[in-house]
């Protein structure tokens, strides 16, 4: 399989470039860890954001609190978002299409009054991340902390790795007896356990290792942001970007949410810097264009959400292997 | 104790809006078993649509009540049409992903058109009233509630009259049971599901409109609402409207009687969380058919 | 020998209707035991009992010791029953072989072993060179043939086959019949087959259980069962009784 490796950008001083290819990247990690969820084990999760702002909180608390690194408290951040997204997860497994993913919002709307009040976390006054001044563009790497013109330079870097790892572990997934399991209980579920695989536990893995992967991307928004807010962590566009960009791409493929990632975020990125009709007007016209989108893809193919053509025409042309032929 | 009772006397009458606003999806979900993501919206739409004739024409809610509902029946039967019919046959996953389009096309239309600021309809009969309340033995019922509760219980038992003992409702139910059986009577399923589409989504906007007198008007307005619709959905019974009714009433006073004594973000967490209880515990709902 | 598979007075209702009534049957193992009776008789129920996919309301399922009455379907999969469907049932956007490495995987952790094993199943069930093609693209013969070869990769000791041969031309029931022949031959399962066409079950069956309107009427050697006036009664009708 040709893997292809991303050209980074080294303009110095067009950091606005570096902070696009950061979101690009955030995201399609993230889509590549909704896909899990979604595009696999075919459940459709409304609300993967509770464990994005998970993963930030654990990471700053840890950082704040008891003065952790940041790649410690990354692995921190993923371990608590497994074990609380197990927590959850086990008890609604035996909820199916629709009324799982309602199950999932309605997680979401509970943590937004949560995450408002809880004096622990701050509350919406939100949590700050104590950067120390100086230290090098490697030390950087090391730490999260870039003061400096460095910054989106670094965090670019970064979130390729994540993302890099991200891919990698999603591949082993893949192929894994997970992989099969998972798409097994998406095609026809009763008939899955008819041959011993157990769908709720199946279920609860796939939404963890999605959990796993939001709370990493959640810990690098964080460090990046430097601050952590209730209603920037759990805002609904963390909800819909990577399920949008897993969509666009091509559900169930694995690089489907690079694909769309690469497509909406500098799309909604464009928007935003040249409506200027006031920042909440730009914002709102890329969502609805991709309610658009969604619609017209949900309307022409009804029964094919996994195989959209031209995500298997791009997967030729980058030179994968194209999808399994078709015989009559 | 007294807090008590007015909470749940005030819970009663936003149960009775809340009826409303859950009893479209009860009826389209009985009959299809699809479930809309945008439904919270279109009673957003009726929010503002009554926010918007208000200022615009100077008109009271309670009668522009009666075009909007009209023209979001038109709505819900275009959405139906254009939209759903398509998706019907497919995937679960397609369908809840379509709706979800429609939610973000519907919400963020609005956010375009009229910013996400809050606004208010200032003047009307409801408005008017405010202030005015009916002393029930220590327990203070606004009168302003009291009459859009009524308004929407009327209308929830027409639209129950109109289930039970019409021959439309009566086509209605019968396409809900056997597709096909009913095709064979002569009954189009393609129009009932149409209709259905159209009554829910005139039924919420309504609701929206009343709602409009009590609540702010803007466009995140919805989501809650849609998930409150279907935690009473779920904990009434899919597909059965007096257990629509009542779950509505009994969520009313969970609400009302958990804002009492909780920080008020929290009055939602109790209803949801009730959601996924019955979800694990009692799937078919309290009074449900499946 | 103690049987593999013992159902004690299985009784399932659904509201007013009793879909099984005080129903018990043996199985041995290595045996093929054909389960018949008119439509309703209650067959695919009792297989949802066994299997786990519903459970019974009075009465007990012993698999080979073990009580399997309450258990879930993967529970009883991995105790080793494995079924087939009377609508068949595939992973349709899976290719043949990923669909049969998901039986197998049943027994082997990696996939590696598991596509060994799927392979070989694919070729003694007749479906080697179809590997790369997308299930749901098959024919029904050909699905058909997945099925049992998917519930094969389980490695079952007991295989439910309900109504396997139904919407098969006569060509590809007989290839049918012949490959649950050799399954039982080489394989050495017990098989429990709910048919609907005699001249299937009768010379493929040890023993044939008959169910009828929930209850168990008779059962033993076809040559038996087939002459039997109750059961002529029950799939013909008072009518056809005396004309053995």
């Amino acid at each position: 399989m040709a893997l292809l490796y991303p050209i980074p950008f080294e303009r110095s001083g067009y950091i606005y470039y570096e902070t696009v290819g950061f979101l690009v990247l955030l995201n399609a990690m993230l889509g590549i860890g909704w896909n899990i969820i979604g595009g696999w084990a075919g459940q459709f999760d409304f609300g993967p954001s509770i464990f994005f702002a998970i993963g930030a909180y654990t990471a700053a608390l840890l950082s704040i609190h008891l003065g952790w690194n940041a790649w410690l408290g990354l692995l921190g951040a993923v371990a608590v978002s497994v074990v609380i997204c197990a927590a959850l997860t086990y008890p609604v497994t035996r909820l199916r299409g629709h009324y799982f993913a309602i199950a999932t919002v309605a997680m979401w709307m509970i943590a937004q009054p949560i995450g408002a009040t809880w004096p622990f976390i701050n509350g919406s006054q939100g949590l700050f991340i104590p950067v120390a001044p100086g230290g090098s563009f490697a030390h950087g790497l090391l730490t999260m902390e870039f003061p400096g013109r460095g910054k989106g330079l670094g965090f670019y870097y970064l979130a390729l790795l994540l993302f890099v790892l991200t891919l990698v572990g999603a591949r082993a997934v893949e192929r894994s007896k997970w992989g099969f399991y998972f798409r097994a209980v998406r095609d026809d579920q009763d008939g899955a356990e008819g041959i011993g695989i157990d769908s709720r536990l199946y279920k609860v893995i796939a939404r963890c290792l999605m959990a796993a992967v939001f709370a990493a991307g959640g810990t690098l928004y964080g460090f990046w942001a430097l601050a952590v807010f209730p209603d920037q962590v759990l805002e609904v566009n963390w909800n819909i970007l990577p399920m949008m960009a897993a969509v666009v791409g091509g559900l169930g493929r694995l690089w489907g949410p690079v694909l769309g990632a690469v497509i909406l975020i500098p799309i909604s990125q464009l928007m935003t810097a040249t409506l200027g009709a006031g920042p909440l007007a730009g914002r709102g016209i890329d969502l609805i264009i991709y309610g658009a989108v969604i619609m017209l893809i949900a309307g022409g193919r009804p029964n094919g959400l996994l195989s959209l053509p031209w995500a298997r025409w791009a997967a030729r042309v980058l030179g994968r292997a194209p999808a399994r032929p078709q015989q009559g | 104790m007294t807090l008590l009772l007015q909470a749940v006397a005030d819970g009663l009458q936003m149960g009775l809006l809340y009826a409303l606003v859950a009893v479209g999806l009860t009826i389209i979900w009985g009959l299809m078993e699809m479930i809309n993501f945008a439904h919270g919206e279109f009673m957003m739409l009726g929010m503002f649509g009554a926010w918007g004739l208000s200022v615009a024409m100077g008109w009271d809610p309670l009668v522009s009540m009666v075009p909007l509902a009209v023209v979001m029946y038109g709505a819900g039967v275009l959405v139906y049409r254009l939209l759903m019919r398509r998706v019907q046959r497919g995937e679960v996953f397609t369908q809840i992903f379509a709706t979800v389009g429609l939610f973000f096309f519907l919400q963020n239309g609005v956010v375009a058109l009229f910013t996400s600021d809050y606004r208010f309809v200032n003047k009307s009969l409801l408005t008017g009233l405010s202030g005015v309340n009916i002393a029930l033995g220590g327990v203070r019922v606004g009168v302003p509630l009291l009459v859009g509760g009524l308004i929407a219980l009327a209308l929830f038992l027409i639209l129950y009259l109109l289930i039970d003992r019409t021959d439309f409702g009566l086509a209605l139910q019968a396409t809900a049971e056997d597709r096909d059986a009913a095709m064979l009577v002569g009954i189009r399923p393609q129009r009932m599901y149409a209709v259905a589409w159209g009554l829910g989504t005139a039924l919420v906007a309504v609701a929206g409109v009343i709602l409009a007198n009590f609540f702010a008007v803007y466009p995140q307005a919805g989501l809650s609402f849609t998930v409150l619709a279907y935690a009473i959905v779920a904990l009434g019974g899919f597909g059965s409207i007096l257990g629509t009714l009542l779950a509505a009433l009994l969520v009313g006073v969970v609400q009302s009687v958990t804002a009492a004594y909780l920080p008020p973000a929290f009055k939602d967490a109790f209803v949801f969380a009730s959601y996924i209880l019955i979800g694990l515990f009692r799937p078919q709902g309290l009074f449900g058919r499946f | 020998m103690a049987p593999l598979l013992q159902v004690e007075s299985c009784t399932k209702r659904f509201g007013g209707l009793v879909a099984n009534r005080d129903v018990s049957l043996a199985i041995e193992p290595r045996e093929i035991v054909g389960l018949i009776g008119p439509n309703g008789a209650g067959k695919t129920t009792l297989f949802n009992c066994i299997t786990g996919a519903l459970h019974p309301d009075e009465g007990r399922i012993v698999l080979n010791g073990t009580e399997i009455s309450r258990a879930r379907p993967e529970r009883v999969c991995r105790l080793g029953i494995a079924r087939t469907w009377q609508v068949v049932r595939s992973f349709g956007r899976m290719t043949v072989l990923e669909n049969v490495i998901c039986g197998a995987l049943r027994r082997t952790s990696r996939v590696g072993p598991a596509r060994a094993r799927a392979l070989e199943l694919l070729a003694f069930t007749g479906l080697a060179g179809k590997e790369d093609v997308e299930a749901a693209s098959l024919t029904l013969a050909d699905k058909k043939r997945l099925e049992i070869t998917r519930a094969l990769a389980t490695g079952p000791s007991l295989l439910l086959l309900d109504e396997a041969m139904s919407g098969l031309t006569p060509l590809e029931t007989a290839a049918a019949v012949e490959l649950v022949r050799r399954i039982h031959g080489e394989l050495g399962l017990a098989i429990c087959v709910v048919e609907h066409v005699m001249e299937v079950v009768m010379p493929l069956s040890h023993r044939v259980v008959v169910l009828d309107h929930g209850e168990k009427l008779t059962e033993g050697p076809p040559a038996d069962v087939s002459r039997d006036e109750r059961v002529i009664t029950a799939y013909l009708g008072e009518r056809y009784r005396g004309r053995a």
